[in-house]
């Protein structure tokens, strides 16, 4: 009956928000995606990034992605929150594909070797 | 019924070219230069990852279309979830449905 299934979902939140009221918004769809039977199984803020066009005539968003397992009638909720709450811009919710994760997973790593290599290179100069 | 001409021309027009089955069936194609080929620029098995942006600006020109596959010469498959990932990002505002700076 309750399968869930993984899911991806980026928000953009208001980047005029100060650090501490970002953190309580984010907070708000955390706890929001554990009350209605979801399972957290990554946070990831990415922090302010300038848009690629302007949103609610605002030129940059803060970005939070977080991967989780939810049941998929827990899915119209987590949209209808979003709609209402205002700090968010813009949503996205996906189904996670394993297999990209994997791939974004080793495609980071391969990103931090290299610029970690980078460091070096500049540090024996 | 084109086909025998067709293969006319090409052996007529392209000589001891290497014979290459997936030209398109048109007589037009021949009598120009022979097509260059193709590359992919992708692995076949490459995903695409619609939060990528910079990899995904590859595909699109510099006023954010995105590039037919005549250009970009991927397969049909990674086309479409080209497509799609690039319809994502902009949802994302991560890239612009019309560049500004590009008049």
């Amino acid at each position: 009956m309750t399968d869930s299934r993984l899911y991806e979902s980026t928000a953009i939140l208001n980047a005029a928000l100060e650090d501490a009221d970002v953190e309580i918004a984010t907070k708000r769809i955390t706890d929001f995606i554990t009350d209605n039977g979801g399972t957290l199984v990554e946070v990831n803020k990415w922090g302010r990034r300038r848009l690629a066009y302007p949103i609610k005539k605002k030129f940059n968003g803060y970005y939070v992605y977080m991967v989780f397992e939810a049941p998929a009638s827990m899915l119209p909720l987590l949209e209808r929150f979003y709609v209402l709450d205002e700090n968010t811009l813009r949503h996205l919710t996906l189904q996670l594909d394993p297999k990209l994760r994997e791939f974004r997973k080793v495609r980071a790593e391969a990103q931090a070797l290299r610029a970690a290599a980078m460091a070096e290179a500049s540090n024996k100069m | 019924m084109p086909r025998p001409s067709n293969n006319n021309a090409r052996s007529a027009a392209g000589g001891s070219a290497p014979h290459n089955p997936n030209t398109i069936n048109s007589p037009f194609r021949q009598k120009r230069n022979q097509p260059k080929k193709r590359v992919n620029p992708l692995k076949k098995s490459r995903l695409i990852d619609y939060l990528d942006g910079k990899f995904l600006s590859r595909f699109t020109n510099d006023q954010g279309k995105i590039l037919p596959r005549r250009i970009t010469g991927v397969t049909a498959l990674q086309q479409r979830r080209l497509a799609l990932a690039i319809k994502y990002a902009r949802h994302l505002a991560i890239l612009p449905f019309v560049a500004q700076d590009t008049r």
